[in-house]
């Protein structure tokens, strides 16, 4: 009611703006008290200085501001161009690519190949000459690499060049896994043509080819039976299109045969007829003369006994192949005696081979 | 003066009442977070502490060196009041642009409720 009486409008304009400045004077006095009894109670608190830190930190955490780095200090992009050496094969290798590599190297991750380590052991093993167990293990190994190796040609998960399930058979370097190897690759080859296009039994992942420098002698051997494997100029990798790729022409293919194979190599064309489902004795012959020569020089790998396998390829066969082929002739020819049978029974079937040749083959190493 | 002292209280009530007061001051709060303004008094109050000792530091001391040092009260007019106003520390340190735009509002909340 009394309100209504004292009418605002009818003030002037100054004490109107004396009202205003008053109100204002008020609430900032109450903001100001407010803030007082903030920070008394942190003070009796205890936690009024928490936040205060001395000169020297306060430098070391200072906000940069300079070109080229962020506002830490920290150089962009500076760890991608620097090297690291590895510890294990003391090769220089980009620091962003060092982890997988190392885990490769040291074969210790999960897409690392352990088939070095395997080798090393199965030839420790072999060396001691251990129990059959052992090589029943190997067998079932085999087995089983064999059957998930054609499984896995279906499969489109996980085509690692270098997981251990690929080409395990080929891989070993006793004396009996020669023939395992040689009845694996063939029923491989025969079924190659009915199953495969472009794949090839060993799970290549590459599209465009394969890096050859990784491979032992007995995989490119393998490889050049069923593969192109021209090596192209610009990727410096093997082609992994089929015998007769328009790319390349037999030519080519020749001359990648003799450079890895040695100048006894056998020819493409004569290769090719592996193929066909369809095989004589004629073309096991010649198949058992390559087998023969895979088996002769297997064990230079081993010998040499590094996980390098680029340093044996070529060059390993030139040298250490006549001294083995002399010593091993005997055990290969078991073997491949024994393959030769089994060819003419087997085409495309699981492996059952391995069971008949191994007997023969321990009795001449034991 | 009997009526500016009812007409003020009057105000005050209306904008109690209405909320008014409280938005002002929450308005006000933040503004003046924003501006730093807490800050610069948070190390003054700091050199404050340190001088008079942690543990004997009172609540009056700190509003004593805090808030203004004259007192607006109603027998100011409004030149007076503004220039102790500006002497005062903590008034100095508000900017100007705070402080036009509170007075802005409560202008403006008078021009609304000058009928009442």
């Amino acid at each position: 009611m009394k309100m209504e009486e004292m009418s605002l409008s009818g003030l002037d304009n100054s004490k109107l703006e004396a009202i205003a400045q008053e109100i204002y004077t008020d609430l900032v006095e109450d903001s100001c008290l407010g803030f007082c009894f903030e920070v008394h109670r942190a003070v009796k608190c205890g936690y009024f200085f928490l936040d205060d830190t001395d000169p020297e930190s306060m430098k070391d955490f200072e906000i940069v501001d300079q070109p080229g780095l962020d506002i830490f200090g920290q150089v962009f992009n500076q760890w991608k161009s620097k090297e690291c050496v590895c510890p294990n094969c003391s090769r220089s290798i980009a620091a962003s690519r060092f982890a997988p590599h190392l885990e490769k190297c040291l074969g210790m991750g999960r897409n690392s190949s352990r088939i070095a380590n395997r080798r090393i052991a199965n030839s420790n093993n072999m060396n001691k000459s251990e129990s059959d167990q052992e090589d029943n293990d190997d067998i079932n190994d085999n087995d089983w690499s064999y059957g998930s190796e054609k499984k896995a040609k279906k499969r489109k998960s996980d085509k690692n060049p270098n997981s251990p399930r690929r080409s395990k058979s080929l891989k070993h370097k006793n004396g009996f896994s020669v023939c395992t190897s040689a009845s694996y690759t063939l029923p491989l080859l025969f079924s190659s043509s009915g199953e495969l296009s472009n794949s090839d039994p060993f799970k290549y992942n590459s599209s465009s080819g394969i890096s050859y420098e990784a491979l032992g002698p007995e995989e490119l051997r393998s490889l050049l039976t069923t593969q192109c494997g021209v090596i192209s100029e610009h990727t410096k990798k093997m082609c992994t299109r089929s015998l007769r790729c328009p790319q390349h022409t037999d030519e080519q293919r020749r001359a990648v045969r003799v450079y890895f194979l040695g100048p006894s190599a056998i020819l493409p064309e004569v290769e090719s007829s592996l193929d066909n489902d369809s095989f004589d004795m004629t073309d096991s012959q010649s198949l058992i003369s390559r087998l023969q020569w895979d088996g002769s020089s297997d064990l230079s790998p081993s010998d040499s006994g590094s996980s390098k396998t680029s340093e044996n390829q070529g060059w390993g066969l030139g040298t250490n192949s006549s001294e083995s082929r002399k010593t091993k002739k005997k055990k290969s020819h078991l073997s491949l005696v024994g393959t030769a049978s089994s060819l003419g029974s087997n085409k495309k079937k699981k492996p059952k081979p391995p069971a008949p040749p191994t007997p023969s083959i321990y009795d001449d190493i034991n | 003066m009997n009526k500016d002292a009812q007409m003020r209280a009057a105000i005050n009530q209306k904008l109690i009442e209405t909320g008014e007061r409280e938005r002002l001051k929450e308005l006000l709060r933040a503004k003046l977070i924003e501006c730093g303004w807490k800050d610069q008094l948070k190390a003054h109050c700091k050199e404050v502490i340190k001088e008079k000792g942690l543990e004997h530091v009172t609540v009056d001391d700190l509003v004593a060196e805090i808030t203004p040092k004259g007192r607006v009260d109603s027998s100011m007019n409004f030149n007076t009041c503004l220039d102790s106003c500006s002497y005062h520390y903590n008034q100095a340190l508000v900017p100007d642009s705070v402080k036009k735009e509170l007075l802005q509002r409560i202008r403006t909340f008078l021009a609304q409720h000058a009928s009442l």
